[in-house]
């Protein structure tokens, strides 16, 4: 089937509010303890609500379009978290870094289409 | 003492490791999903077991996040296509085209870019 439009929107939004997740995780890292308690923090919240919702939207998504499209907009989500790495959590890109994402990005395109 | 790169790069692999797994649920649970009942989710076991997967990779990947950059670790998540790719192949014994196979190899060129390519030195003062 041809890949509808609204599968391709909303696997972009997926990505994109999923690409935050693993910034919240980030900043809750210091915080994990062996506690369950210490799952309730602003940070880990709004990481898991990320993922929750990044999640809810994708499945459906699969059911209305190509992998090989969809697989694509998926990998989207490494370059915003690359890019929000950088702007939120004062890390370094450099462009062999880059050049990872951008294979890293080729290869699931491949995969889409080989799928 | 082993290096805490090193350590993270590990955490984050296994933590794909049950991430593709899950994924690999999740498929199976897309099967069930229909609109009319919302409440069904609740009883569809793919789903929910996808998504308990989901957690303990998540407390892997925290883990690890604790000593490393996101943007070293989060990229070595693509791992789990390697995983759901070889899962398919020798689990469920499915034919792997050559585009996939490529594809695979070029995720894993490019997390070694990554890997390689991160110069930071890990956050101090975090310790597990």
């Amino acid at each position: 089937m041809a890949t509808q439009v609204w599968a391709i929107g909303l696997v972009l939004l997926a990505s994109f509010i999923g690409s935050s997740g693993p910034i919240f995780l980030k900043k809750f890292s210091p915080s994990l303890t062996l506690n369950i308690k210490s799952l309730w923090n602003k940070w880990f919240i709004f990481g898991f609500i990320a993922y929750v919702l990044g999640t809810i939207l994708f499945i459906p998504a699969l059911k209305g379009g190509d992998l090989s499209v969809l697989y694509p907009l998926v990998a989207t989500t490494y370059l915003w978290v690359c890019l929000w790495s950088v702007k939120f959590l004062q890390e370094k890109m450099n462009v062999q870094k880059w050049l990872g994402v951008a294979l890293i990005f080729c290869g699931v395109a491949l995969i889409g289409l080989g799928s | 003492m082993m290096n805490k790169k090193i350590r993270s790069i590990v955490l984050v692999i296994l933590c794909t490791l049950f991430t593709s797994v899950a994924q690999v649920l999740y498929k199976k649970a897309s099967g069930y999903i229909t609109l009319d009942d919302p409440w069904a989710l609740l009883s569809n076991y793919y789903l929910l077991g996808g998504m308990a997967l989901y957690a303990v990779g998540a407390v892997l990947l925290i883990v690890a996040l604790r000593h490393g950059n996101v943007s070293l670790l989060y990229p070595i998540i693509a791992t789990s296509y390697v995983w759901v790719t070889l899962l398919s192949k020798y689990i469920f014994g499915e034919s792997i085209e050559a585009l996939r196979w490529l594809g695979v190899f070029s995720i894993i060129l490019g997390i070694s870019f990554i890997a390689f390519g991160e110069k930071e030195p890990m956050p101090l003062g975090v310790e597990a």
